[in-house]
């Protein structure tokens, strides 16, 4: 994910604001990471440059 | 139009999964649904828009949305779609719905929902499925969305929903107008089983 998209993205559950936390990135994107609720503490993982919004009760939700 | 063709059955149940009558993997590919409604897009978003595309499955609208001048973004719920969505090009989120985006941040937000009528005891087999499947009256994702996209539209931002004849598009109107939105009829498209058509929504 680009670093721009922090302007429109926020905690899918109490819609505030997130931290952005940069584990590697290139000269174009963050490729892994998460992002850190301000207000509730949330942890949302980023991996291969997609962040993972869902909140956690949906994340293993995978159809077979 | 959605489910035609393909051979394969559900087990007990006598009649083809829905997987299989598209007859692709795990996430949904364009099909005259997606076309319609990224025509609709495309006549519509205006350079620098920022946009979104909810369920963006291979990417395809969100794409057509960067191509017509705008910041786009695609979000699904499924993470092979999301792949997808990203190795396209497309600014890819993994969420539900607009859950994880700020409040009137979008110019133009687009759905293309799973609408096909399916009874409950067939829901949710697999991602196809998922994507396909609008639970016993179709409208199993279509009115959640109408409950939440307006927080996400900017104050003069739209949204464009694709529906289907089979979903019921003055009952999706009617409970849009519950929640706040005003909607009209912005192109359709007949099919030999159904009428896809693509409503605009605006906030009243």
């Amino acid at each position: 994910m680009k670093e721009d998209l922090m302007d429109i993205i926020c905690c899918p559950l109490d819609k505030h604001d997130l931290d952005l936390e940069v584990e590697e990135r290139d000269d174009e994107e963050i490729l892994s990471g998460q992002l850190v609720c301000t207000e509730c503490g949330e942890v949302f993982p980023i991996e291969d440059g997609i962040p993972n919004l869902l909140p956690p009760d949906m994340r293993d939700e995978a159809p077979a | 139009m959605r489910g035609d063709g393909g051979s394969g059955e559900t087990e007990g149940s006598g009649r083809p999964a829905l997987a299989d009558q598209r007859g692709v993997e795990s996430v949904y590919q364009p099909a005259e649904d997606s076309a319609l409604l990224a025509r609709a897009v495309s006549e519509r978003v205006d350079d620098g828009d920022r946009t979104l595309d909810v369920g963006t499955g291979s990417g395809f609208v969100a794409a057509t949305m960067a191509e017509a001048g705008a910041d786009a973004v695609g979000v699904d719920v499924n993470p092979l779609a999301c792949q997808q969505a990203r190795k396209r090009g497309v600014t890819a989120v993994r969420g539900n719905l607009v859950d994880p985006f700020r409040d009137e941040v979008f110019d133009l937000v687009a759905f293309n929902p799973p609408y096909l009528p399916t009874p409950a005891e067939k829901e949710w087999d697999d991602w196809m499925e998922h994507a396909l499947s609008g639970g016993e009256d179709g409208r199993r994702l279509v009115d959640p969305f109408l409950e939440s996209v307006g927080r996400v539209l900017a104050p003069d931002g739209e949204a464009l929903l694709l529906v289907s004849s089979l979903t019921d598009p003055d009952a999706v109107r009617e409970y849009a107008r519950q929640h706040g939105l005003v909607g009209e009829q912005i192109a359709s498209e007949k099919h030999p089983y159904e009428r896809l058509v693509v409503l605009r929504f605006v906030r009243n």
